[in-house]
């Protein structure tokens, strides 16, 4: 994948990365970590995203940031994906918004970098109980499930 | 305190991040743990998907 990213920092165990998504509202805090969800076995992780608040540093997952740096957002998160799966594996990754709206944003971001998202993973959407090959722009999908080839 | 940018600090492809002790865990923020717990109960739900035959 070779897209615009920001660099990021990650903690030593590789579960949480930070950046700055810079534009007209200013130098934005992002956080990005991977939880493992209990019961998976090969371990499935939740990919968790958002501001950090100011105040507790905790994760803000309901956060409207409207920087105009949504595709440069989503490749580093993708960038994050990578180096988590080179330290822990090439294991599902689960994501979902917080808000039905926030997952199909996550949507169009996938669709709109598709061509080079599909190169160095697989995706899944999950429509009617069922998880189907991510397909852009066809269906509203409830959630992804995103594996590194 | 947020200050405007003009030109942004960017990369291109991928690479690794730079490892640094301030990046805390959040394997305990309520928002990640309400996330876990709503993905747990859609995988029970829908189990994963079926494997490709190659």
């Amino acid at each position: 994948m070779n897209l615009e990213r920001y660099e990021f920092f990650d903690s030593n165990d590789y579960y949480d990365y930070e950046f700055y998504s810079e534009g007209p509202k200013g130098r934005i805090r992002k956080l990005v970590t991977f939880a493992k969800i209990p019961g998976t076995e090969p371990p499935i992780f939740n990919l968790a995203f958002g501001d950090r608040f100011a105040d507790t540093g905790e994760l803000d997952d309901m956060s409207i940031t409207n920087n105009l740096d949504r595709d440069i957002v989503l490749s580093t998160v993708a960038n994050t994906i990578n180096t988590f799966c080179d330290h822990h594996g090439n294991h599902y990754i689960y994501v979902e918004g917080s808000t039905p709206s926030r997952t199909r944003l996550y949507q169009m971001g996938i669709a709109g970098l598709w061509e080079e998202i599909c190169l160095d993973f697989e995706v899944y959407g999950l429509k009617d109980n069922g998880w189907h090959e991510f397909k852009p722009n066809r269906i509203n999908y409830d959630a992804f499930l995103v594996k590194r080839k | 305190m947020s200050t405007t940018v003009k030109e942004r600090n960017t990369m291109k492809g991928f690479g690794p991040g730079v490892v640094s002790s301030d990046v805390k865990s959040h394997a305990n923020d309520p928002a990640v743990l309400r996330q876990v717990e709503k993905a747990m109960e859609t995988l029970k739900r829908v189990g994963l998907p079926k494997q490709k035959n190659k």
